[in-house]
Parts: structure tokens; C-alpha cells; sequence
């Protein structure tokens, strides 16, 4: 049996993205009806909102739904309160994994993310070898091995037709800026926080 | 009256005179009655009715209109010194029968001789005005309602008198923090302007104000009420307004949802006042509240409790937990509810508690512990989840009418007299019909507010207003929300439904409406809903009175008392004229100036009964003229024909229908009667409460009657249609038609 955390509703309202315009959901559904991943999800994202507000911290950051969105943003369009279903969903899913939960932090899509940042901010590129290199090994090093064993017909096939090149990863031409520039979106964000 | 002179005029227009014959129409008036119609072709046109005009300034002060229905055109066809009577060719002719036809043709024809052969016996309507009228009007209750209404009528100049039970104006608001949104854009909780209120009325010179005052004796009737107070003293008014509004509910039925098991679980009406007095703090250890859970439905909706929505719990929460937030923006505040409503404006609060971050959990509670864990069978998530660490729990209790007084104790008659003539199971005491005694059906068990009367009324009816199932009082919720069961008595505010503030204001208003319509008609004998200005009285012929009360025992309204020599004695101001007594009455000697028993069997007998071997069968359907009639005018708009061998009497309510028309109708050879009222019983939508229901009563007696005449009963039926069967109305006649045709032509036809 969960048990109500009465703090977590105002919290998700005043410190998610889109949170506090899902105050305002009326649990008509729209969202879970239109939602094309709907079957893949633990809970529909009205569920997931009504949970929210219930307070089942632990059972909203730990459910897949955060992670299986794919922005298709039907729901955005659709919700007839003008709730951000989408960017809180994905929200949800970045508070989950600095709140450490292991089931966000080792999910899928979230390995698939660190691998993206990864190559995206240190090289301002995202190179598909490196990603998809970061993303396999990150299961650790045999199953990592076995997945990337795994793809290997695909990756030579996209190499064959010119769709994956062979040499030194595509870099942008000054890293240093970059660094700055991420620097400062990090101190936004870290002025925003509070 | 002078020398009657009649005037009769037939109008052709409206295709009138192209599906019938205009000239056999005049034939039978100049023939058969020895008048001289003047037909036109317009004739509620501006020259048509120069026409009459010029007639009636001409001496003729009685007008016969063959025209269209009579609910049309009334303006147009009435005239200061003449009545009119109308004979309907267009509705209940042309437009339900088919044009050029023999049967149209006769329908037509009788419609004419019914409305000439009883034009003699039709007087000009002398009212009834004896001696002094009071104008002023008394309001029971000085909360929000009675305060407005008091303020209202005396706006109005009208004198009030406004008694109040406590020792203080405002009731419930006196103790409220703020009030509901009142004022667009109706988002937020409003200031609590009740002393604004009180001082309007307490510097008003024209309302007496009496607290710690009860009505204990009502006598009288509208325009001439003696209210006997507490004090000892008497008051003439006029008219009564019943503004005694509502009691929460008693919240120590309430145990399973925590009543009694915490001081922390308290009702609505208490953490209201804790609010009113600041911040709320726990009653078990003076701790600020930080979160509160909100139970709606508290004892409502709930078969074992209150079976009705109060319609302003939902509101008065969201409005309780936005003061909370208010206070302290950390404040987490849950409503937990089965249906939000928030009817109206009221989902602008809604939205804004939404947005305030008030969080609403839908579900049943299951049951809360005395460390104010509240469990509850969340439906959205499908869990059952303990809502821990609550620091208050409120419960949104609903609304009791005070229709009775509950401080005093139950009157005489107790609770059976409070619904006794209402129960649909409950037998109506017809004195003597056929030497059977009423029939005994076990009656409705219904629950009703204990206590004692609140007007204690001198009526045979008993001291109560009688009131509708869940205790409030009785009116028609739509059609005409004041009227209670008592003339010149009228309820407003949540006790006559829950209502908020704002509502009950608007209500207050309409009641003065009524009520200052109802000390004024009765100055001029006119009388008040639903035949509103009808001047015409129930007159009793007292030689041929044989003093058989079932008059005096079937008046809806308590119009009529015993004098001292057992002879009905009319209290003629609570009177509706819907003439159940002349009904009632066995020796035809009750009547009006302008309905009577006699002009009744008039018409019926003026239709020309075609012999057997025509195969054309006539039938009489007694309609009821506030729905029936209507209904078969509506059926006619929309050419939803009917059998062209029946003939309509129109009459007041088929409470006024004599036995004897039935017996007549039989006798002169109709060959069925079908009596079409209002649907009786406990939601009766009859406009005189218990005519139809009378009528069904009388019918059922009628069998052994028909039976020695040798006549199948059968022939005999009453239907129940309301004003919206337009669709239906003339299936039921041609179903009726078709099986008295079955049952073959009656043998007293010719005789």
C-alpha cells in the first residue's frame, strides 16, 4: 500500500516544467486517449497526474511513462486545459534522475540521453558511432559487446551506402565556445532552480 | 347584470373558411339560437376587432368568438364591458381534421352550439371584496433571505413585519467568514457584507423587526392573515413569506466519517466560523492548521442520510480552502469528492482553487482514524491510499429545510399531518361516495424534520405547510417556485431548496413579487396563481346545501370551513377557483358566475348525437385547461390530427368535473368519456395539487353506477398528459376511439 506524500503535488506544481498548468487538469483523459505509446506506458499521463497529485512520489518517478513519451505532442495539442502534458512528462523524467531513482537513472532511454549529452557537449557534434558506443557499453562490457555484436550488420550496411563514414569523429570548430555557452545555460538553469 | 345582448362573430381566416362551410356555420347560430353572426376574414385584426369593438360600445356585452383557441388572441378578444366566451374552429378543427370533410364539418358546427347554448347561463364575474385588507406583508426569518425580502418589499412600500427566532439578524452569515463569489468575474471569495444588509433594514421605518420571536397561531386568509407572536401580540398582514432557511445537518450521524472520533474532525459550518474568528488552529493542541482535508458529500447523497445534493458544499469548500491558502500560500488543502458541482459561476472557483494549488482527489472515503488518517478508495488511480499528516478534516455537510420549527415540539397532528394530503398512497377521505369507506393503502414511509409547526396554521388542513419529500417545502420546482400549498403563504431560500447567498437573495425577490401580488389581488377579490386575476368566487346555494362537507373535506386549499350550523363558510381569499368543491359538490349547488356544473352539462348536451346506423360515434374528452388543453393545441400546431368523432370540453381541473357530467354525457348518447388531467401522486403536476387525483378518486366510484345503467366501464377513462405530450395526445384519443368502437355504439343513443 503507497501512502499520500502531501508535499509532492506542490512540489511537482512549483518546480516542474509546465507544473503548475497541470494544476489545472481535469482528468478528462484526452491525453492517455491520444497517446500513440499509450500501451508501452505504465500508466497514461492522466493516471500519471492524478498520482502526482496524490502524492505516490516513489511510483511516479519510477514509472516508465516519463520515458516513453516520443513528443508526438498530441497531447499538447489536444488538452483541452492547455496542460504541457509532454514537457512535464519529460521534466518528471529529469527531476526523477536527479532525485537518483534507479529505475530512471538506469532506464533505456535515459543511458540513451547520457550517451546523446555526452557526445553533444563534448564534441558539439553527436557522432552515431560514439553514441551508439556510449549507450551498448553502458550495460557494462559483455553486454555491451553483445548488443553492439548485435548491430554490427547494420552498422556495416550503413557504411556500405555511405550512411555512417569511417575516421575521426565530425567535431565543431571551436570547442572552447561551446564550453562557455554551456557554462552559462548551466548557471541559468542552477539561478532558475531557486 | 343588464339586458344580456350576445354578439356573435365567426372568423374565417387562418384557412378557417376555406375547410369549412361558413355559411352552415351561421346557419346554426341564426336557426338553433336565433343570433346574427358577422363573419370576417381577419378577425383579430385591427378592422375585425373595430367590428366587435363598435358592437360592445353598442350594448352588446357578451361576445361570442369563433375563432382560434382561446390561449391565443386573449388580448385581442377582450373587452372592458363584455365577456367573452370563444368557440375554437382553427386548433380543435381545422388544423387536426382534414379540410372539406363531412366529420370537420359537424366538429365545427358543435363547437359553435357548445359555446352559444351555455353563452345565456354565463355571468359577468362579481368579486368577492369584504371589509379591510391588510397590506402588509410578514417575513418569517431574518438571515440573508428574510433580510433581503423584508428589505425588497418595503422598497416596494409595501410595511413589513420581520420575525426572527434568535436574538440576532444574519443567521448562518452572521457566523460566515467570507461569502461566495457574487460579482463577475466570480473567481474569488467575496467580502461578507451582511452588516450592510442589516443596517438597510434596521433604518428602514417601514419594517418592524421582532427577534427572539415565533409565530405561534396563523389565522385567516391572504389580505386579512392574524399572526399571533410570541409576545403575545396580534399583527393583521397580508401576506406570509417563510424565509426560515436551513440547519446543517446533524453531524454526529456522521460517525463514519470520523465525527466525534477527533476534535480535529469538525463540519463546514464550524470551520467557517473558525475562520471568521482568523487563522484556524486545531482544536486538540491550538496548532496552526497546515493541511486540511475537505470531505464532501458529508451525509449527502446518501440514501441513509440526506438523499439531495445541497448544491453549495462543493463551492463553500473550494471557498474555505482558498481562505486557508490565502492565509498561508504552504498550506496544503485536499478536497476529496465523489462529483465536484459547481454549478454555474461556481466553476470559476473551482478553476481558481485549480490553479491555487488545491489538490482534489476523486473517491469514496473509507473510514477516518482518530490520528485523522483519512482512507480513501482513490477511483482515479484505482487504490485504496491513506491520506497521512493531516492536521484538520472538514466535513461538507448539506443543508436541512427548516420547514418545521425544530426547537418546538411536534404540533397535534405531528409528521403523518405534514404529508397527509400529499402521500399519493395515502387514501383521500372523500365523505360518503357510493357508502364505501376509503380505501386503506399502506402509505410511503417518508422521513420528516421533527418539530413543531412553524406558522401554526388555523386551517382544517392542519398547522403545517405541507412539504415535499425531503422536507422542503412544497411548490412546483419550475413553474411556480414560491406558491406553497397554502394561498398567500409563499417559501424562499433553502427552504425551498439549498441555495447559496447570492441565489437566495434573487429568491427573496421573487417571493415579495408574489407576495405583494397576493395582498393586492386579494383587495380586488381577485384570485392568485394559476388563474391569476379570474374575479369569478364559488357560490353556495345554502337552501339546497345538504351539508354533506365533502367540500369543505376536498378543497385543496382549506378555502372552506364549517360554520357553526355545519354549512360550508367560504374563506374566500385562499381560494384558487379551480372549482373541486363544485365538483364535489352532490346537489349541484355550488357554482360561479362563469362555471358551473350546469354550463357544463349545457355543452355537452348541445352536440348533436348522430343515431347508430351513421357509424359515426361520438366521445367527450374532459380536458384540463392548464395542460390537456395545451397539449391539444400543441398536437394541432403540428397537425398531429386526431378522430374528428370526439368533442372537447374544456374545463378549470378535473377536480371541478361533476359525476353528473359523466352520467349526462352517458345518457344522451355519447358513446365514451375520457377525462384528461395533470399526473397525480407525490410529483403531481396538477396546478390545484389534488384535482386530477380527485378526479381519479370520483371515477374509480363510477363502475357500479355504469353497471346499473347496463354500460361497459369502459366507456369511462381518465388519461393523465401533461403540456409537453403534443407528440402523444392524439395517438391516446384515437387509441380510446378506436376501442369504444370495439366495445360497439351505446344503447341510450336517440332515447
Amino acid at each position: 500500500m503507497s501512502t499520500y506524500d502531501l508535499n509532492f503535488a506542490r512540489w511537482v506544481y512549483e518546480n516542474v516544467d509546465g507544473g503548475d498548468k497541470m494544476a489545472l487538469c481535469m482528468q478528462c483523459g484526452t491525453c492517455s486517449g491520444s497517446c500513440p505509446l499509450g500501451a508501452q506506458m505504465d500508466y497514461g499521463p492522466r493516471k500519471l497526474f492524478m498520482m502526482v497529485r496524490a502524492g505516490l512520489k516513489d511510483k511516479v518517478l519510477e514509472s516508465n511513462t516519463l520515458w516513453n513519451c516520443v513528443s508526438c505532442y498530441n497531447c499538447v495539442v489536444r488538452c483541452p486545459r492547455q496542460v504541457p502534458v509532454k514537457y512535464v512528462l519529460h521534466s518528471l523524467g529529469t527531476a526523477a534522475v536527479r532525485a537518483g531513482i534507479p529505475a530512471a537513472t538506469k532506464s533505456d532511454n535515459a543511458r540513451f540521453a547520457r550517451a546523446f549529452w555526452w557526445s553533444a557537449s563534448k564534441l558539439g557534434r553527436t557522432d552515431e558511432r560514439i553514441v551508439t558506443a556510449l549507450f551498448y557499453f553502458s550495460y557494462g562490457l559483455s553486454k555491451g559487446f553483445k548488443m553492439a555484436m548485435a548491430n554490427l550488420p547494420v552498422a556495416l550496411g550503413l557504411v556500405k551506402t555511405k550512411r555512417m563514414h569511417i575516421g575521426a569523429p565530425y567535431m565543431c570548430k571551436n570547442k572552447g565556445e561551446l564550453k562557455t555557452i554551456l557554462a552559462k545555460a548551466a548557471e541559468i538553469e542552477a539561478r532558475h532552480a531557486k | 347584470m343588464s339586458e344580456r345582448k350576445t354578439g356573435v362573430y365567426l372568423c374565417s381566416g387562418c384557412g378557417i373558411g376555406e375547410a369549412v362551410n361558413m355559411a352552415a356555420l351561421e346557419a346554426v347560430a341564426k336557426s338553433e339560437f336565433k343570433l346574427e353572426p358577422k363573419c370576417h376574414a381577419l378577425l383579430c385584426g385591427d378592422e375585425g376587432v373595430g367590428l366587435i369593438r363598435a358592437d360592445v360600445e353598442g350594448g352588446v356585452n357578451q361576445v361570442v368568438v369563433g375563432a382560434c383557441s382561446s390561449r391565443v388572441m386573449a388580448d385581442r378578444f377582450a373587452f372592458n364591458t363584455a365577456m367573452t366566451i370563444r368557440a375554437d374552429l382553427r386548433e380543435k378543427v381545422i388544423w387536426s381534421h382534414p379540410a372539406g370533410d363531412e366529420d370537420t364539418q359537424m366538429l365545427a358546427e358543435d363547437h359553435i352550439r357548445m359555446a352559444l347554448s351555455h353563452a345565456p347561463k354565463v355571468k359577468q364575474a362579481e368579486p368577492w371584496v369584504e371589509g379591510n385588507y391588510s397590506q402588509r406583508i410578514c417575513v418569517l426569518g431574518a438571515g440573508v433571505t428574510g433580510l433581503s425580502a423584508a428589505k425588497e418589499a418595503a422598497a416596494l412600500g409595501h410595511d413589513v413585519l420581520l420575525v426572527e427566532r434568535s436574538s440576532e439578524l444574519g443567521g448562518h452569515a452572521r457566523l460566515g467568514s467570507k461569502r461566495l463569489p457574487h460579482k463577475p468575474p466570480y473567481d474569488a471569495p467575496a467580502e461578507n457584507d451582511l452588516a450592510d444588509l442589516i443596517k438597510a433594514v434596521e433604518g428602514n421605518s417601514k419594517i418592524t423587526v421582532k427577534t427572539n420571536t415565533t409565530v405561534t397561531k396563523t389565522a385567516g386568509m391572504p389580505g386579512k392573515f392574524a399572526v399571533t407572536l410570541s409576545c403575545g401580540a396580534v399583527e393583521d398582514v397580508g401576506a406570509i413569506i417563510i424565509a426560515t432557511g436551513y440547519r446543517p445537518y446533524d453531524p454526529s450521524k456522521l460517525g463514519h466519517l470520523g465525527y466525534g472520533a477527533s476534535p480535529d474532525v469538525v463540519t463546514n459550518t464550524q470551520f467557517e466560523e473558525m475562520l471568521k474568528a482568523g487563522k484556524p488552529s486545531r482544536k486538540s493542541n491550538g496548532a496552526a492548521v497546515k493541511s486540511v482535508a475537505f470531505i464532501q458529500c458529508a451525509g449527502s447523497r446518501d440514501p441513509n442520510h440526506l438523499n439531495y445534493c445541497s448544491s453549495v458544499c462543493c463551492a463553500t469548500s473550494l471557498k474555505q480552502a482558498l481562505e486557508v491558502i490565502h492565509a498561508d500560500p504552504t498550506a496544503n488543502c485536499y478536497v476529496v469528492y465523489s462529483e465536484m458541482r459547481t454549478p454555474g459561476v461556481a466553476e470559476e472557483l473551482y478553476r481558481t482553487a485549480q490553479k491555487a494549488g488545491v489538490i482534489f482527489i476523486k473517491g469514496a472515503v473509507k473510514a477516518v482514524d482518530g490520528d485523522l488518517t483519512v482512507h480513501v478508495a482513490d477511483e482515479l488511480i484505482g487504490e485504496n491510499v491513506p491520506l497521512k499528516g493531516l492536521d484538520m478534516v472538514v466535513l461538507a455537510t448539506g443543508m436541512v429545510p427548516n420547514s418545521t420549527n425544530p426547537d418546538a415540539a411536534a404540533q397535534e397532528y405531528g409528521q403523518e399531518q405534514l404529508n397527509a394530503d400529499i402521500d399519493p398512497e395515502a387514501p383521500i377521505k372523500v365523505a360518503g361516495y357510493c357508502g364505501e369507506a376509503p380505501a386503506t393503502v399502506e402509505k410511503r414511509v417518508q422521513a420528516q424534520p421533527p418539530g413543531g409547526s412553524l406558522l401554526n396554521l388555523q386551517y382544517r388542513q392542519g398547522p403545517h405547510l405541507p412539504v415535499l419529500h425531503d422536507g422542503f417545502a412544497d411548490s412546483h420546482y419550475i413553474c411556480f417556485p414560491y406558491e406553497t400549498r397554502r394561498t398567500g403563504i409563499y417559501t424562499c431560500g433553502p427552504v425551498r431548496r439549498p441555495m447559496d447567498w447570492a441565489e437566495a437573495v434573487e429568491d427573496s425577490q421573487g417571493a415579495v413579487m408574489k407576495a405583494i401580488q397576493a395582498v393586492r389581488s386579494a383587495s380586488a377579490g381577485a384570485a392568485l396563481h394559476p388563474r391569476v386575476g379570474d374575479l369569478s368566487f364559488p357560490k353556495v346555494n345554502l337552501n339546497q346545501c345538504t351539508k354533506c362537507r365533502r367540500c369543505t373535506v376536498e378543497c385543496p386549499f382549506g378555502a372552506i370551513d364549517e360554520d357553526e350550523k355545519e354549512y360550508p363558510q367560504f374563506n374566500a381569499t385562499r381560494c384558487r377557483r379551480c372549482g373541486t368543491c363544485m365538483g364535489a359538490c352532490p346537489v349541484r349547488t355550488i357554482s360561479f358566475d362563469n362555471y358551473s356544473v350546469e354550463m357544463l352539462t349545457t355543452q355537452i348536451k348541445a352536440v348533436k348525437i348522430p343515431d347508430e346506423f351513421s357509424g359515426k360515434p361520438r366521445i367527450l374528452i374532459i380536458a384540463c385547461e392548464n395542460d390537456a388543453i395545451p397539449a391539444l393545441d400543441m398536437a394541432a400546431i403540428k397537425r398531429h390530427g386526431w378522430s374528428a368523432h370526439v368533442r372537447i370540453l374544456s374545463v378549470r381541473c378535473l377536480g371541478s368535473v361533476s359525476l353528473l357530467c359523466i352520467s349526462d354525457a352517458l345518457s344522451v348518447g355519447y358513446d365514451g368519456v375520457m377525462l384528461m388531467g395533470c399526473k397525480p401522486g407525490d410529483d403531481y403536476q396538477c396546478h390545484f395539487v389534488k384535482g386530477s387525483a380527485m378526479a381519479a378518486e370520483r371515477l374509480s366510484k363510477i363502475g357500479e353506477t355504469l353497471k346499473s345503467m347496463m354500460l361497459e366501464p369502459e366507456r369511462v377513462a381518465q388519461v393523465e398528459v401533461s403540456i409537453a405530450d403534443g407528440e402523444r395526445i392524439a395517438g391516446v384519443i384515437n387509441t380510446f376511439v378506436d376501442q369504444i368502437t370495439a366495445i360497439g355504439f351505446n344503447p341510450f343513443k336517440g332515447f
